[in-house]
């Protein structure tokens, strides 16, 4: 452990690019890359339920703007989305005026509202695919036994839908993790924002850039074993029939 | 008459799947016009044996002489190869196999799949190669289906259209390999039909079967193997309403 | 009609941009895809492994750090090589990797790893008893693959590459961070000198969706030709 420490601190100061200030601004960025990424996906998530069982209503006029939302916030680059927010902020009437502003003054957050509108869309469409491809049989016993279609969204098809939707969602996470380094495009600190910052410093591409994408590459293996773990936990009962 | 070649002859097949040695040195003749049928149960060798005759295989040990050519091998780190590919590939356009599961052509018609082969390995020109799969599919009763797809005909038209597929390119010998065990009983006797016409005709034929019926009205040799070995041998009349050995009186036995 | 402010012509041009961009990284990792697919298939150990690191790595950093690290880097990187080049064989060549250049490359190396993935299913999907009845016809391993191999195995892909397409449509508009001017740089830059966000992103986002039901349209095609014999079973089928 002493060598290990020695080793960093010589590493530290003897290079002018890792030092420990910029070390500093790489750990800012991550956790500015976290939390963005954290909480996007979280309030995605909890808009994507009820959008994505309302997706599947059969009256037109819920389940076509909810499409059209999907369609368009899919369709789209996702800069494009971050572009309109975090400019077009400005324009709701009113808002310099109301509290808000002092919260979406900061980029940060117009950047969380893109976010979590793009990643809620992409969720919306993988739950309703996976709630469309309830078995039939599930279905029809819930009905056979009397469960009013609340009572089966419920306990029937919502907790099936999620696990049907694990591998999916797991690929969305880590797109949503590769897609928060455009967020540096808006001048936000995140760990791409960082490594930018540290080549327009010391002209040195490939430490900064090398370095960042090492951090991601971690960051995603990460994610892929945390799926992978639940993937085997919760799909297991399914294993004798996909497997 | 002994100076023509025989079309096929296998000598000391070999062929061993990792530590199990699964055909022990089984030979074979086949002369002209011989209908020769295997028979054995699951696992006894029949089907690899076979396909050892067109390579689809690879013996680890024997010979292999196609019309009096022999088959080259090497030895190489993986085990033993044909020497020389494009004898192996001449050869094959010289047997025809028909599959259980048919294996015709899903994104050709049928007329395409009969014409492909010889187009395309025989060099044929295009009208002569339709003229002849238009007779062919005609003996086979399926020139109203030319340009069906596989995917729109019953298992016993697509099998019958793999047997017109066969004969499109003029075999010397023509393997069969379960045609019929992947299809519905109704259907398994149509196939049966084409296939006694053929034998009839004198076509050289090498049968791998459950079809007793096939074997002993047509065949002219019957071969019964089991666990890689010749059991018994010889003319239908002996192997099936004779047979010497238990285990071949247990198998022929009727199974109610 | 709308005024865009005199950034009409500019933004038809960044359109061109855009498409000429997502072309040239769609026939990149159209290459790229294949041979991904085919070193991952075949038996030889080094080809799959280098193949694995090349799909792992593209799947594990974010699309634009790779674009930052080819554009700012592959400059420098690139002078390397051809400087070595020259002092060794006196080779005397500049390679520039302007931002156009760096766009489609890097994109192109992206979805080839996607496509390689794509590929590889498609691939192992093809029933092995159609190769198997081309060999035992006699057919070369080239003409197995040319008429049988390759017609089955697209049937099997369209639908993963018109998705990869799709995706990577999208992502051109990373090129306007490195500065190429598409129409999304034009659009920024046009929302930042006139402050009329909606006014400029909506037609861009329109373009994109435009291109994106044409795409669909022409994967729906090609989708009906290779699917050929496969449509709906007659009601004997077998």
């Amino acid at each position: 452990m002493e060598q290990l420490n020695a080793w960093f601190v010589e590493l530290l100061s003897n290079n002018d690019i890792f030092t420990a200030n910029t070390l500093g601004y790489y750990l800012d960025g991550l956790g500015n890359t976290v939390s963005l990424v954290f909480l996007s996906l979280i309030i995605g998530l909890l808009l994507a339920v009820p959008l994505a069982i309302a997706r599947g209503s059969r009256r037109k006029w819920i389940k076509w703007p909810i499409f059209f939302y999907t369609y368009v916030f899919r369709g789209t680059p996702l800069l494009i989305q971050l572009y309109m927010i975090y400019y077009g902020v400005v324009f709701i009437e009113g808002i310099q005026d109301t509290f808000l502003w002092a919260i979406l003054k900061e980029a940060f957050y117009p950047a969380l509202i893109a976010f979590t509108l793009n990643t809620a869309a992409y969720t919306t469409e993988i739950f309703h695919g996976a709630i469309k491809a309830t078995p039939r049989g599930e279905i029809e016993a819930a009905r056979a036994y009397g469960m009013s279609r609340a009572l089966m969204m419920r306990r029937i098809i919502m907790p099936s839908a999620f696990r049907r939707a694990l591998p999916a969602y797991g690929n969305e996470v880590i797109f949503m993790l590769h897609a928060s380094a455009i967020a540096s495009v808006v001048t936000i600190m995140d760990l791409t924002g960082a490594a930018r910052f540290v080549y327009a410093r010391f002209y040195a591409p490939f430490d900064a850039f090398l370095f960042v994408a090492a951090i991601y590459l971690c960051l995603t293996f990460a994610i892929l074993y945390l799926f992978r773990y639940l993937e085997k936990k919760l799909l297991a009962h399914l294993k004798p029939i996909n497997g | 008459m002994a100076d023509t070649p025989i079309p096929l002859e296998v000598r000391d097949i070999t062929k061993r799947f990792g530590d199990t040695e699964v055909l022990k040195g089984l030979s074979l003749k086949a002369h002209k016009g011989d209908v020769i049928t295997l028979i054995g149960a699951s696992g006894s060798g029949k089907s690899t044996f076979l396909r050892c005759m067109n390579l689809l295989e690879q013996p680890n040990e024997g010979e292999l002489i196609v019309h009096g050519e022999n088959i080259t091998f090497k030895t190489t780190r993986r085990g033993r190869e044909p020497a020389d590919w494009k004898q192996v590939e001449r050869i094959r356009a010289r047997l025809s196999m028909v599959f259980q599961n048919f294996n015709l052509w899903a994104h050709m018609t049928l007329l395409e799949n009969v014409t492909e082969a010889p187009i395309h390995v025989l060099g044929k020109p295009k009208r002569e190669a339709v003229a002849h799969a238009r007779d062919l599919l005609e003996r086979v009763g399926l020139l109203d289906h030319a340009d069906y797809y596989p995917a729109q005909m019953s298992g016993g038209q697509q099998q019958r259209g793999a047997i017109a597929r066969a004969l499109a390119m003029d075999p010397e010998v023509m393997l069969f390999d379960e045609p019929t065990s992947a299809l519905d009983p109704e259907l398994v006797g149509d196939v049966l039909k084409v296939m006694r016409d053929l034998a009839e005709e004198g076509r050289t034929m090498i049968v791998v079967t459950h079809e007793m019926s096939f074997a002993r009205d047509v065949s002219s040799q019957v071969i019964y193997l089991h666990q890689g070995m010749v059991e018994e041998v010889g003319p239908p009349k002996e192997v099936l309403d004779n047979p010497q050995s238990d285990r071949l009186k247990q198998f022929l036995a009727p199974k109610h | 009609m709308i005024d865009l402010q005199g950034y009409g012509p500019r933004l038809l041009e960044g359109a061109l941009v855009t498409v000429e961009v997502a072309v040239l990284s769609l026939l990149l990792a159209l290459i790229l895809g294949l041979l991904t697919a085919s070193a991952k298939l075949s038996r030889n150990v080094l080809l799959h492994r280098l193949a694995t690191l090349y799909t792992t790595l593209i799947r594990g950093v974010p699309d634009l750090v790779l674009m930052l690290l080819l554009f700012f880097g592959g400059q420098i990187g690139v002078n390397m090589i051809t400087d070595w080049l020259y002092y060794q064989f006196g080779v005397d060549i500049f390679i520039s990797i302007n931002e156009f250049v760096a766009g489609v490359v890097t994109i192109g190396f992206i979805f080839g790893a996607y496509m390689g993935e794509t590929f590889r299913g498609a691939f192992m999907a093809v029933d092995s008893g159609q190769l198997e009845a081309g060999r035992a016809y006699g057919m070369s391993n080239r003409l197995i693959f040319r008429r049988i191999q390759f017609p089955q195995m697209m049937r099997h892909a369209l639908p993963g590459l018109g998705n990869n397409w799709m995706v990577l449509l999208k992502t051109t508009a990373l090129v306007s961070v490195i500065g190429l001017s598409d129409m999304v740089r034009i659009a920024a830059e046009a929302t930042k000198a006139t402050h009329e966000p909606f006014l400029f992103m909506i037609p861009v986002a329109l373009i994109y969706l435009l291109i994106a039901s044409v795409s669909e349209w022409g994967v729906a095609r090609l989708q009906k030709r290779y699917n050929v014999g496969f449509g709906e079973a007659d009601e004997w089928n077998n």
